[in-house]
């Protein structure tokens, strides 16, 4: 079994990616600054699932040295110093990013356009597998994952091969249909579709709760 | 975290340190906690564990009793290698007596070394053949030696282990009933 630290689990997307992935056959090990409030994430899984096999931990640099696959659940302006502070325990691991790079007022990205916040990560933990996924669906999407009758595709950017296939398990398990969209350079077009989707759901209202479906033949 | 990792390897196959951190970044640091699995049966084992700290055994469970085919405590490295290399089911468990902190070796970063420094090459070799003569001793003293003598030899070549693991495990070790082993022990007392 493997065993994933989610790190800043007790936020809005942490605490959404946790209660979905605890549904699969993964050990959880639940990090945040705040320990009450990743305390309560835990209980709420507990009290719908008994079995699930989750708990909190107190610092970043157990709970990454203890997993297999690392999640980062954290702002953008918030990644880089997770990074820096589990880099020596991340090598060779799954490093999942969710985080989008948006400016202040949400109009527009704060990275240069020929790179991503993946690839930056990357830069800062290059014997780390990072792997971008989770960073066009919406922490509502995860209690609901089939939006008007469709199931969201959840796309997944990286390098590595075996990590790639480990993220989609992952993605299966948290309720979406995972789409491998390419190497870790693709982030930069997924991060801007999280920007889209972000600026569409305040000028239409869809209350947050809405998601990415390629139609196909 | 690789501090005895590469203290072990220096002893068999010295290291610039260049070549050193060439291969660090291919290693996996992990820590598993007492009575959890690196591996279980079924599984396909995808690394090779070197134990920094901690203890670990590994064994097979048949109608419910388990046979403990090794132990490992620092310094020493455990894996299922027929699963490992060719990558089909494993048939052994591996966990954790103590809590424990590891550098893996993945299959693919296995690979990777294989082909980028062959002084990871060497220092395999030597693992493996090293590996394969343990096995044999084993199996030799096992079909010819009698358990006290076994026994004996035993916690003389690893006085470590047989202090640090429950002696039910060193009589599955050993392939005997745990009463078996308390008469022989009883007995040994006995006479010194």
């Amino acid at each position: 079994m493997q065993t994933i630290a989610i790190i800043g689990a007790s936020g809005n997307m942490g605490s959404a990616i946790s209660k979905s992935l605890s549904k699969g056959n993964y050990r959880l090990l639940l990090c945040a600054s705040r320990q009450d409030k990743v305390q309560a994430v835990v209980e709420e899984i507990k009290s719908g699932n008994p079995a699930a096999d989750v708990e909190t931990i107190d610092c970043s640099v157990e709970a990454s040295w203890e997993a297999d696959i690392i999640i980062v659940a954290v702002p953008f302006a918030a990644e880089k110093e997770v990074a820096q502070k589990i880099r020596e325990v991340a090598n060779q691991k799954v490093f999942i990013s969710i985080s989008n790079p948006l400016n202040d007022t949400y109009n527009g990205l704060v990275t240069a356009p020929d790179t991503s916040a993946a690839e930056e990560l990357q830069k800062l933990l290059p014997n780390a597998k990072v792997v971008k996924a989770f960073n066009t669906t919406f922490a509502a999407d995860f209690a609901t994952p089939v939006i008007a009758g469709q199931q969201a595709d959840a796309f997944i950017a990286g390098n590595d091969e075996e990590a790639l296939q480990t993220v989609s398990e992952l993605v299966s398990t948290a309720g979406f249909n995972p789409i491998v969209a390419g190497d870790l350079a693709v982030s930069r077009t997924l991060e801007r579709m999280q920007l889209l989707l972000i600026q569409l759901n305040m000028k239409y209202d869809y209350n947050w709760l809405a998601g990415w479906k390629i139609l196909h033949q | 975290m690789y501090e005895l990792f590469f203290q072990k390897f220096q002893e068999k196959v010295p290291l610039t340190d260049e070549e050193q951190e060439q291969i660090k970044a291919y290693l996996t640091p992990k820590k598993l906690r007492k009575r959890q699995y690196l591996l279980q049966e079924g599984e396909v084992c995808k690394a090779i564990a070197f134990v920094e700290r901690g203890a670990l055994r590994e064994y097979s469970v048949d109608n419910g009793s388990e046979h403990i085919l090794q132990f490992a405590i620092e310094g020493w490295t455990i894996s299922d290698l027929f699963s490992f290399l060719t990558g089909e089911q494993a048939t052994y468990n591996i966990d954790a007596l103590e809590n424990a902190e590891l550098v893996l070796i993945t299959k693919s970063a296995h690979e990777e070394l294989l082909k980028k420094q062959p002084k990871y090459e060497t220092y395999m070799r030597l693992l493996i053949t090293g590996a394969y003569i343990a096995l044999q001793r084993r199996l030799t003293s096992n079909i010819s030696l009698p358990v006290e003598e076994r026994y004996t030899s035993f916690t003389e070549m690893y006085p470590d282990i047989a202090q640090r693991v429950p002696q039910h495990m060193i009589a599955s070790f050993m392939g005997v009933k745990p009463e078996t082993l308390s008469r022989i022990r009883k007995k040994m007392a006995e006479r010194k």
